[in-house]
């Protein structure tokens, strides 16, 4: 009996030594881990060159979103080539404005942010959760169809 | 059996409809167009301002070296016009933007200013009270000549001094050919033109003078330096110190190339903020 006992405290202790282990191990190993995504989005690139064709490197970019014209929603930086990214919200669909200002030279362009893009973005496959729900239902409604139906025949 | 079979397809034909309706339901919503702009109702105040910038009002180093110093920079505004129009007007699509034009806002009289008063940060041109709230993207003046008090007779009268190398001219400049400018949005560090209900929103005309005299600041094969005539072809003209001159009487006075120069200078000296603006000669 007493072998048993002991038997079962090993155990338990083993048990609870695992578990710590299990639980310390994911902490130790996501200190120095890297998890890297690709996940293709719609992005917008801008060039903004000066009358001249000469890239206006270093220009002061401002982005507004149409719901909000008085503050940018993002700012930033040309590079030296007059290029810079970004990718709009695309629940903020209509007009988004983006200023490119340096030494007292500036201009402004609008751009037609729609939510079909949002849709081309953030699900390249084109159906929404709902959808999958509704297909995963009518499979699954087949299925048991199908072996109630054979079911009934054999008996 | 056939009853639970016909039942099952029954359910499925449903189901596979439901998928369909929700397919067209979501292209609907992503189809569906919002307001491009923020919808702002009711009226407000639009203030409409004239800047010369720190180079009028600090004076600046010009192109070619000679350091510049206004007392007065005076400019004479007339017809001024702010428009709100659908789409936002652009200066890439020209002078015929009047199908656009959703609200329009007259400020009556003629305005001089002076942009060299160290006040003027910028210039009060005048307001128009009560008027639609919304974006204002468009604005429409004239420089015309001013019928009386210190600048008659001239669209822009600059009056300063210029030095370089121990050499002082005391300088009067008077442009008098009639101009009118078409801007859009104002384009710089804040928004302008945006009104809200009860709120106020500032229109600005902005006049850039570098664009006249160049910049020593900038390399001398920039843009803004081979456009400029500078100030070294007026320098030229001064007798004893001093020059006093009209645009009419550079015609003859300048030579030609220098002429046509300062003639180009005035369809590009007005900007909204830093955006460019059309411009012609109205006379």
């Amino acid at each position: 009996m007493k072998k048993t006992k002991d038997s079962l405290a090993l155990l338990g202790r083993i048990s609870i030594l695992s578990g710590l282990i299990l639980l310390i191990f994911p902490l130790l190993a996501s200190a120095h881990g890297v998890d890297i995504t690709a996940v293709p989005v719609n992005a917008v690139e801008i060039v903004a060159l000066y009358d001249s064709g000469q890239p206006m490197a270093g220009g002061q970019v401002a982005v507004y979103a149409p719901d909000e014209p008085l503050e940018p929603w993002l700012t930033g930086t040309c590079d030296q080539e007059g290029r810079f990214f970004f990718i709009p919200d695309y629940s903020r669909p209509g007009l988004w404005e983006i200023q490119v200002r340096l030494a007292g030279h500036g201009d402004l362009i609008r751009l037609e942010v729609t939510a079909a893009e949002e849709a081309l973005a953030s699900d390249p496959g084109g159906l929404t959760l709902l959808q999958k729900v509704v297909m995963a239902l009518v499979v699954s409604w087949g299925a048991v169809g199908t072996a109630l139906y054979f079911s009934r025949r054999q008996s | 059996v056939n009853k639970f079979l016909g039942l099952t397809l029954f359910f499925m034909v449903i189901l596979v409809a439901l998928l369909f309706t929700t397919g067209c339901a979501t292209e609907q919503v992503v189809g569906e167009e919002q307001p491009a702009e923020e919808v702002l109702e009711e009226a407000g105040t639009l203030v409409f301002t004239a800047n010369g910038e720190e180079f009028i009002r600090d004076g600046f180093v010009c192109k070619d070296g000679w350091e510049l110093n206004f007392d007065h920079a005076y400019v004479t505004l007339a017809s001024v016009s702010a428009f709100q129009t659908d789409p936002p007007f652009d200066t890439e699509m020209g002078w015929e933007f009047e199908d656009l034009v959703q609200v329009r806002v007259d400020l009556a009289g003629v305005h001089t200013v002076d942009l060299a008063d160290p006040e003027a940060d910028p210039a009060l041109v005048g307001e128009a009270a009560a008027v639609p709230a919304g974006r204002y993207n468009a604005i429409y003046w004239e420089m015309v000549r001013a019928s009386a008090g210190p600048a008659e007779g001239y669209v822009v009268l600059l009056a300063g001094t210029a030095e370089k190398d121990g050499e002082i001219v005391k300088f009067s400049l008077g442009l008098d050919r009639e101009v009118a400018y078409l801007g859009g949005e104002y384009v710089g560090d804040e928004r302008k033109g945006i009104l809200q209900d009860g709120g106020s929103a500032d229109l600005e005309m902005t006049f850039h003078f570098d664009h006249l005299f160049g910049d020593f600041g900038e390399a001398p094969d920039d843009e803004i330096n081979l456009e400029a005539l500078g100030f070294g072809p007026l320098a030229a003209l001064a007798v004893e110190g001093t020059l006093e001159v009209s645009l009419s009487d550079l015609e003859t006075m300048l030579a030609a190339d220098d002429y046509e120069l300062l003639l180009a200078v005035m369809t590009h000296l007005a900007h909204v903020g830093e955006g460019h603006a059309l411009a012609e000669f109205l006379d």
